[in-house]
């Protein structure tokens, strides 16, 4: 096809890195965003160091969870693309039904029915699996129909995705579920759904959430949202939370108070400094130029994931890549907003900086698949 | 676009995505650039701020109280002390579930219903967040125990040492002394910024007596402490002190061991006691009694404690009997005779024939002697002014007082403090009063009549004084008209302390000195056997102090005097018929002062004592003015009048005759 021609053309424009590419090919990594990840990693593990007061126990834990994260990442990128895209229903349904087998035997932990603990498996949460397999299930189904989707093949697509938000909400995980959501509504916005769909989608969200507000909300959803718009209404409850955390980072400055020297995190009055608010960690011991090195790294990552997806040869793989990296990108800027104040606060965690067990691995199983769309896709006929 | 079967078309569909993808890079940069700028918001123009609110988050300057000043009386016995004691705090914010707590606190050590709605109080207060309030002071050594294994299920609650006031003499010293309590809500608002700073670290305020006079003295001054706090309010390091100052040590005129004879004099009565140096104003004693337990106050007194002393009507232990007014009956009589001397209005020779009673001219009631209630019918006979008052004849002064007048009466009399306050620092002893036309418009709405003048002549009608103003008074008498203000602070850390008075009180002068001589033997008369050629009967106290103790070492010049709270008329007294109720009795009262007639010595003690119903004067309330004076004279200045050469100067009466 033309298209891959010119593909090889663009990448091929110097013989070193066309011979350096084989090699990395061979064993289907890609460098730039290797280098983006472990930058992130690196910085994430130094930060973590601080904001847990010098454990370090945590940050060998955390380090380690890291690696052992890479290697499934390398592993996931060693198989080609197409064999997800023909695994994508079967994986759906098996997620499915892992996802009702929660609901009957799960186990509990943090107010949320979702981990699943298997004879002869390590524990693990379905419903974080299905972060990448609706996205995956949805690139397979909108990828072989024509683009934009018709109306019908919305309606299929916005079923798919319900289901297992819906079995994930019964199951008392939010968070998760509009990540859920989230994956899957990017790869219908990316597959060309049109402009007065989605406009008209927003116009009755918007329409729709004072009804939510006042007859669905619960209590505590109510008060976070209340909370966002003034902190002050409750300073020493439900406002503590995003009120210390803009004083950790307003007072960061420009430069900030250097590594370890943060009063807030150190005097405890950043809650959850290690998880979902370690960016008020960096912003206080690092200034705006160091959440400006950490969005700078985002970028890089993103801006990666944009060219893996923009330059797949096949739908499947595009939709998919971007979706992925929209996630992440969903993912990063949520918490930095919740963080510093322009978003309710959302249970959600700071990817690759905040310590954190499973949603690390879906992360690099998301990575994973990145680079195999990058590394097996070109040079191959679809 | 249009068929069912329409091929897809990949490049269309290629172009699609990547328009796509564009939209949503653009999407995600300006989201960032949003993120950017809420950033820079926080930290580059509210930096000054933020970074401000992060330091108050973990510095606090916390104050640290000073130590209160000591109270001493004039030989160094503390009257106040500062003992440790183990409290019971409780940090709100460090506690779940409060009514839990407090009860699984009662299972170990029993709070009381009363402990736990003070402690809902203290904790209504303003307060600073995470500061620790009291739920029981001073913990015995088992509570302590008790607390101290069970901490780990107890957060937020502490076992917190502090020093709080204690008065060793309890109930002897009460009134004067006085008491620190809590500060209340009303202190608090009364101060100004810079005393509520200053009192910032502090629980206690003087709320009575010298504890509230001179609390600026004994508060001393605030210290700060900069300190780390965690968000739990942990202390994490000290970075800054500034130590406090602590109160000054005062020392008082008071002497405890004269306080302590003369609560024991008044035995059972009802009354006080007040006496002064007349040579330093300095208050010797002050005792009301019944007294309380000042103690009780300090940590909180209980409601159940607080109200055994207010429903008690009789007793009225929180009420200081030496500082409010009582009419001071035939006391007043020295002083209106000395008046009558100084307006030539008597003289040593006038004489009147007393029938027993008196009588304005066309007026038809008839004012009778009082003193004569229980003696045989009739009067006193002939009678002179010395008679007058060592028999307290009413009916002399009766006379006297008509032909004086109210505005004299006045005059002359406020010059010894009656009516005013003549105390340096006891400002909320009261001043009774000394009527005057004026007053009686101001406060009445009536004009002056001659009668109310004849019974203000032996100190009945509107006539009221404090036995603190009585032994003022006497004091003036002691001194020759000399006039020294009373008083109670003597020194400030050990260095002698002389007060600034704002209007000195002038001398009273009279125009011949000798009268002064003169009233002294006619109070001397009350005491001791009279010398007289012309009247050979006794003083009115001769038989109760002279006659009692031959031996007494020393001569005192004392009066009389019984006041009457219910008139009550005196053929029924006499009759037998009635008993009167004990409120219903006649106070006693007995002013004195001591050694008298000596030339050696001038006088060292001048004493006033108030038996609340006591009935005699002379032969009640006379017996403790001696106790007192001989504890002061022979136990306490331990004075040898045995060596004393005893001038047998004499009398001026004699020398008259």
């Amino acid at each position: 096809m033309n298209n891959q021609d010119f593909i090889r053309q663009s990448d091929g424009l110097d013989s070193k890195s066309r011979y350096s590419k084989s090699i990395w090919q061979t064993i289907h990594t890609d460098p730039p965003l290797l280098l983006g990840i472990s930058l992130l990693c690196g910085f994430g593990l130094f930060v973590l160091f601080s904001a847990s007061g010098g454990d370090v126990p945590v940050v060998r834990r955390q380090a380690l969870t890291m690696v052992v994260g890479l290697v499934v990442m390398f592993i996931v990128a060693q198989f080609n693309v197409h064999f997800f895209r023909q695994w994508a229903p079967t994986l759906y349904a098996a997620g499915i039904g892992l996802l009702g087998l929660v609901l009957v035997i799960g186990v509990e932990a943090n107010g949320a029915k979702s981990w699943l603990d298997l004879p002869g498996l390590p524990s693990f949460q379905p419903s974080e699996l299905m972060k990448f397999v609706v996205p995956m299930l949805m690139a397979w189904y909108l990828a072989s129909r024509p683009l934009p989707p018709r109306f019908k093949h919305l309606f299929w697509s916005a079923v798919m995705i319900l289901v297992p938000a819906a079995l994930i909400i019964i199951q008392n995980d939010t968070g998760t579920a509009i990540m859920v959501i989230m994956s899957g509504i990017f790869v219908v916005l990316l597959a060309g759904i049109r402009w007065r769909i989605v406009i008209a989608g927003f116009i009755a969200l918007l329409l729709a959430s004072p009804a939510w507000f006042i007859f669905l909300a619960q209590e505590h959803q109510k008060n976070r949202i209340l909370t966002f718009f003034n902190p002050y209404r409750d300073p020493t409850g439900a406002g503590y939370n995003i009120i210390q955390s803009q004083i950790a980072i307003g007072s960061g400055g420009l430069y900030g108070k250097g590594w370890g020297q943060g009063a807030q995190s150190h005097l405890d009055f950043i809650p959850e400094s290690n998880t979902d608010f370690i960016l008020a960690v960096l912003a206080e011991e690092f200034g705006l130029f160091g959440v400006l090195l950490l969005i700078s790294m985002y970028l890089f990552v993103l801006a990666r994931g944009c060219y893996i997806a923009y330059a797949a040869n096949d739908m499947f793989s595009r939709l998919l890549a971007g979706s992925i990296t929209l996630t992440f990108f969903f993912y990063v800027f949520v918490n930095m907003a919740m963080v510093s104040g322009l978003l309710p606060v959302i249970g959600l965690p700071l990817p690759l900086i905040s310590r954190g067990g499973t949603s690390v691995v879906t992360l690099f199983i998301g990575f994973g698949l990145l680079m195999s769309i990058q590394t097996h896709g070109h040079g191959r006929a679809i | 676009m249009t068929g069912k079967w329409q091929l897809k078309d990949h490049e269309a569909e290629r172009a699609l995505f990547s328009r796509r993808l564009m939209v949503a890079g653009v999407f995600v940069l300006l989201l960032f650039t949003a993120l950017i700028i809420k950033l820079v918001n926080l930290q580059v123009s509210q930096y000054e701020y933020f970074s401000a609110r992060s330091d108050g988050n973990r510095l606090h300057s916390q104050f640290v109280p000073p130590a209160r000043g000591l109270i001493f009386d004039n030989r160094g016995q503390l009257l106040a002390d500062n003992q440790p004691i183990f409290n019971l705090t409780v940090v709100r914010e460090q506690v779940g579930d409060l009514e839990e707590t407090l009860d699984y606190l009662d299972t170990l050590i029993d709070l009381s219903d009363d402990e736990r709605e003070q402690f809902s109080n203290r904790l209504r207060r303003n307060r600073v967040p995470f500061t620790s309030v009291p739920l029981r002071y001073v913990l015995s050594e088992a509570d302590k125990a008790k607390i101290a294994v069970n901490s780990f299920k107890l957060p937020g609650i502490a076992i917190e040492p502090q020093f709080v006031r204690q008065y060793p003499l309890a109930d002897l010293a009460a009134h004067s002394v006085g008491y620190v309590s809590e500060i209340n809500r009303a202190e608090l608002d009364s101060f100004d910024d810079e005393e509520r700073e200053n009192y910032g670290g502090t629980n206690h305020i003087g709320k009575t007596g010298i504890e509230r006079t001179y609390e600026d003295l004994l508060h001393g001054t605030v210290g700060y402490e900069i300190v780390e706090k965690n968000n739990r309010g942990q202390v994490m390091r000290r970075l800054d002190r500034t130590d406090p100052i602590a109160g000054k040590n005062i020392s008082l005129y008071l002497d405890s061991q004269l306080q302590i004879v003369a609560e024991e004099a008044l035995g059972d009565f009802r009354g006080a006691v007040v006496a002064i140096d007349p040579n330093t104003g300095g208050i010797l004693a002050m005792v009301s009694k019944p007294g309380f337990d000042p103690n009780l106050f300090v940590t909180g007194i209980s409601n159940k404690n607080y109200s055994v002393l207010v429903t008690d009507e009789i007793n009225t232990p929180l009420f200081d009997r030496s500082t409010n007014p009582y009419p001071p009956g035939s006391t007043i009589k020295p002083f209106l005779g000395l008046g009558g001397l100084h307006h030539g209005l008597v003289d040593y020779d006038f004489t009147i024939e007393d029938p027993g009673y008196f009588r304005l001219p066309g007026v038809r009631y008839r004012w009778g002697d009082y003193t004569l209630r229980t003696a045989i019918g009739g009067g006193h006979g002939h009678t002179n002014l010395q008679k007058a008052i060592y028999q307290s004849c009413d009916t002399f002064f009766y006379d006297l007082g008509n032909r004086m007048g109210i505005d004299t009466m006045h005059s002359f009399m406020a010059q010894f403090g009656f009516g005013e306050n003549f105390a340096v620092d006891i400002n909320y002893a009261r001043t009774g009063v000394l009527p005057s036309r004026d007053w009686k418009r101001a406060t009445r709405g009536e004009p002056w009549y001659p009668g109310d003048t004849i019974n203000s002549s032996i100190g009945q009608g509107f006539m009221w004084a404090t036995p603190l103003q009585l032994a003022t008074a006497v004091s003036i008498i002691a001194n020759k008209g000399k006039v020294v203000q009373p008083r109670m602070l003597k020194a400030i850390d050990g260095v002698p302390y002389q007060p600034e008075i704002q209007d000195p009180v002038a001398d009273v002068v009279v125009n011949d000195p000798d009268y002064w001589r003169y009233i002294e033997e006619s109070m001397s008369m009350v005491v001791h056997r009279a010398f007289n050629d012309v009247f050979r009967e006794y003083g009115t106290a001769y038989e109760a102090i002279a006659m009692a103790d031959r031996e007494m070492p020393y001569r005192m010049a004392g009066k009389s005097g019984s006041a009457q709270v219910v008139g009550i008329s005196q053929e029924i007294l006499q009759s037998g018929d009635i008993q009167v109720s004990d409120p219903n009795k006649d106070h006693a009262l007995f002013i004195a002062y001591a050694p008298a007639e000596n030339p050696n010595i001038k006088p060292q003690i001048a004493i006033a004592v108030f038996v609340e119903n006591g009935e005699h004067g002379s032969s009640v309330a006379g017996p403790i003015a001696k106790r007192v004076t001989d504890a002061y004279l022979l136990d306490i200045l331990q004075i040898d009048f045995a060596a004393m050469e005893f001038g047998n100067d004499e009398l001026i009466s004699l020398v008259n005759e």
